[in-house]
């Protein structure tokens, strides 16, 4: 009798979310889960976010939950795991994301996200210290080939790692790898002459480049960016290798199908707003947008590049 | 310079900074608050608020954490900081005699003086000494974690148990071992639990092997046995001792040095000045049983990181710690990215923050003198009040630290061993420098010998490494001269 009680309770309280929760929605402020600490860049975009969609959205609040840990690990186990009812959503970057999949750590998959779109990017680029002979793609792979060169890498699993690794496979060639913890330490060996190369990000090198204390040698993207427009792509210079770390939203998969569209939406006009767009390029914020599909069809392939990385040399 | 220094001298600027290194103050010395924590929450909210007193308020608050890990560390042995540990190994024997207040004067001297030469510093010569400091690769930062571990063999000789000092300092640097293996990926000793992918956060352990143990202790104790009858005397003040200026300037120069070369510096500063200062004090035998002259070095030198660590921060981009990799986000969100732009195009915003690093120094320098005979009646708290209070905040700031009850249970994993290994003689203190400095000794060595393609000649080969070598000589030889002696010629049974 009182467990049928229960039950009913269960069936009508499951029916009211259902039909009133569009009406409801937001209930309570929204919690964007942020894979990384407070105050770095992953962090600084989600707050970015907040700051111009709760000006333009009445009615919505947001909370920051910094996850940081394990490349991101554990914040992406908390959005998957979060309760699907809108009011927790997360930010999502790569290649970590499907990187954990492919190397058999994560419990989650794909699937347990519902995609809501890119927001920024930064592009891999390949960087050696300022008197160094090597000015090109083509002059690494010729010493690299003559020597084994001292590449730094910002982790084992990195975009940084998984850059270096296509470039070794698409040039036969073998570098001493030096993983890092973090492009800090990266920095540190660059300007100090300690390694050969690294791969790093544009955002981590850019001013260094400019000011004369590190040379980029190349980005590897597909076309060139608009920051460091003389800089020649990779893929100009005849190799064909590519990186960029992106990042992006993403839901717990299973949100009622009006509250994820509100959210879809949301993103993506407060992505269009100028505030937003103005505030990312004085906080060094590289903006790609991406549609939900979109953005899923890109993880889907990086996942596919990935996995062949790691079934050659698995980490 | 002199509009900069206006800039720094209005009242809302003043405000700014005294409420910034208040702040720091209390946060450095709760158990489990960190300036990192406190300024990588901050961050975004400076965003909205004009660019130079944004940065005044953080830099207020790291200069003030770091003095302020300084306060529980003296008064309850509970160091709110691991840069505190050292100075709780003679400040908290000073409490329990009664001189509190001689303690807690020392240590915010030291700190204030420590803090602005480093300040000093950084505002003459950064470009100069951030090109020199770049010299300094994963061999070097080997090295130095070598240093600071031969701080074990310092604690030792006081508790007068070796073998047990370095057998902790061991267990710490195996439970550093816990976690990814950074040269290869692969998982050590995880068990397959997510929380230990990154290894053992040294701050529960830091925070269950002091505050709470000292709890379980306080709890555990008949009798608050406190001598009280100096501290009703604090309110004649006791003078500072005499010949501690040497102590005060050692510290203050090798925390400068260690705070402008990458890495995680105030913990390793605050050991090696330490031990530096028991290698040339007078009065050896003093300490570990509460020498003032050990609180004005570890103090000096962990506040001289703060100017140090900020010099590769500003001027290469490259955060001498983990507090300035914070500050250094509150700088790129302005548009204000490191580089030799910060002193030219920026010079109205960098120029204001570094003068008022020297205002929060001299505000925290107020703050404790004038605290300092009140602070020191925290230590005659009643244990009933005080227990559950500290407890609570050990649980609070364990959780907050990552958002994760993992750490509480790994702080209450570490009071409840750690307090079987306290009686049993076991130095604590070694075992979290272990736990600190082993990843750090760890990733140098394995870097080095990467970087050396497999050749361990890299940790001799620069004039710094050669350099290093003959100071971690000097620090080992004495007290292993004294501990052979005394073994052989059988003045004592120091097992």
């Amino acid at each position: 009798m009182f467990k049928k009680s229960i039950l009913a309770g269960i069936v009508v309280a499951l029916g009211l979310t259902t039909t009133a929760a569009i009406a409801e929605y937001p209930s309570k402020p929204v919690t964007i889960i942020v894979p990384s600490k407070a105050g770095g860049s992953t962090d600084r975009t989600a707050r970015l976010f907040t700051e111009v969609a709760e000006k333009n959205y009445d009615g919505f609040e947001f909370i920051i939950k910094n996850i940081p840990g394990s490349g991101g690990q554990k914040g992406f186990e908390a959005i998957a795991r979060a309760t699907p009812d809108g009011h927790t959503i997360g930010l999502v970057f790569t290649p970590q994301l499907v990187a954990h999949i492919v190397s058999g750590r994560a419990k989650y998959t794909l699937d347990s996200f519902h995609i809501m779109g890119n927001t920024a990017q930064d592009p891999a680029i390949v960087v050696v210290p300022k008197d160094s002979p090597i000015k090109s793609m083509a002059d690494l792979a010729a010493a690299a080939k003559a020597n084994a060169l001292t590449v730094a890498v910002n982790g084992i699993g990195s975009d940084d790692f998984l850059a270096a690794k296509s470039f070794e496979s698409a040039t036969g060639v073998t570098f001493n790898l030096l993983p890092t913890k973090g492009s800090t330490e990266q920095k540190a060996a660059i300007l100090g002459g300690h390694v050969d190369a690294a791969f790093m990000n544009l955002s981590q090198m850019i001013k260094q480049h400019q000011a004369g204390d590190a040379r980029i040698i190349a980005l590897l993207t597909e076309e060139r960016d608009e920051h460091l427009p003389d800089m020649p792509t990779a893929k100009e210079q005849g190799y064909e290798v590519f990186m960029r770390a992106t990042r992006g939203f993403v839901a717990p998969a299973g949100i009622d199908e009006a509250i994820q569209t509100r959210l879809d939406t949301m993103l993506a006009e407060v992505m269009a707003t100028d505030e937003f767009q103005e505030k990312a390029k004085t906080g060094s914020i590289f903006l790609l947008p991406m549609t939900g599909p979109d953005y899923l069809a890109y993880l889907k392939d990086l996942m596919a590049q990935t996995k062949a990385v790691y079934d050659k040399a698995p980490w | 310079m002199l509009e900069h220094i206006a800039v720094v001298f209005t009242f809302s600027s003043l405000l700014t900074i005294a409420i910034g290194t208040t702040a720091g103050v209390a946060i450095g010395g709760m158990p489990g608050l960190t300036a990192t924590m406190a300024v990588g929450l901050l961050v975004p909210f400076t965003y909205t608020m004009d660019p130079t007193a944004g940065l005044m308020l953080l830099g207020g608050i790291y200069c003030g954490a770091m003095y302020g890990g300084s306060i529980p560390a003296i008064l309850l042995n509970t160091p709110g900081t691991p840069a505190a540990v050292a100075t709780a190994i003679e400040g908290y024997p000073m409490s329990r005699k009664g001189h509190a207040g001689l303690a807690l004067k020392v240590s915010v001297v030291a700190s204030f003086v420590g803090g602005t030469f480093s300040v000093f510093i950084l505002l003459m010569f950064a470009p100069l000494l951030a090109r020199q400091a770049l010299a300094f690769g994963p061999a070097e930062t080997f090295l130095l974690a070598l240093m600071g571990l031969a701080g074990i063999i310092s604690i030792a000789d006081e508790n007068s148990s070796l073998i047990k000092a370095l057998i902790a300092g061991l267990l710490g640097m195996i439970i550093a071992i816990v976690g990814t293996d950074d040269m290869s990926g692969s998982l050590r000793y995880t068990g397959g639990l997510i929380e230990l992918i990154d290894g053992i956060d040294f701050m529960p352990a830091l925070i269950g092997l002091f505050s709470m143990i000292q709890m379980l202790e306080l709890a555990g104790m008949h009798q608050h046995e406190i001598d009280t009858s100096t501290l009703h005397k604090t309110q004649k003040r006791e003078p500072l001792p005499k010949g501690i200026g040497k102590h005060i300037a050692l510290g203050s120069g090798t925390g400068t040095v260690i705070g402008i070369l990458p890495g995680e510096g105030a913990t390793i500063a605050a050991f090696i000045s330490y031990n530096l200062s028991k290698r040339i004090s007078r009065a050896k035998e003093l300490f570990g049983k509460g020498n003032p002259e050990g609180i004005a070095a570890a103090e000096s030198g962990n506040n001289g990181c703060v100017g140090g660590s900020l010099v590769p921060t500003l001027t290469l981009g490259i955060p001498g710690n983990s507090v300035a990799a914070a500050l250094m986000g509150a700088f790129i969100i302005q548009g204000m990215i490191p580089g030799p732009e910060l002193f030219t195009e920026y010079a109205d915003r960098t120029y204001p923050f570094i003068l008022s690093l020297f205002v929060a120094n001299g505000v925290f320098l107020l703050v404790g003198l004038g605290f300092a005979p009140y602070l020191a009646r925290i230590a005659l708290v009643p244990p009933a009040l005080m227990v559950p209070v500290v407890g609570a905040f050990a649980v609070l700031g364990s959780y907050a630290l990552n958002n994760a009850v993992f750490d509480v249970y790994l702080m209450i994993a570490f009071a409840l061993g750690g307090l079987i290994l306290k009686k049993l003689g076991y130095s604590l203190e070694a075992l979290i420098l272990g736990l600190i400095l082993g990843p750090i000794a760890e990733g140098g060595f394995t870097q080095g010998m990467i970087i050396g393609k497999g050749s361990p000649w890299i940790f001799i080969e620069s004039p710094i490494a050669k350099v290093m070598w003959v100071i971690i000589f000097l620090l080992l030889l004495p007290p292993l001269y004294s501990y052979y002696k005394n073994v052989h010629l059988g003045k004592e049974d120091p097992v």
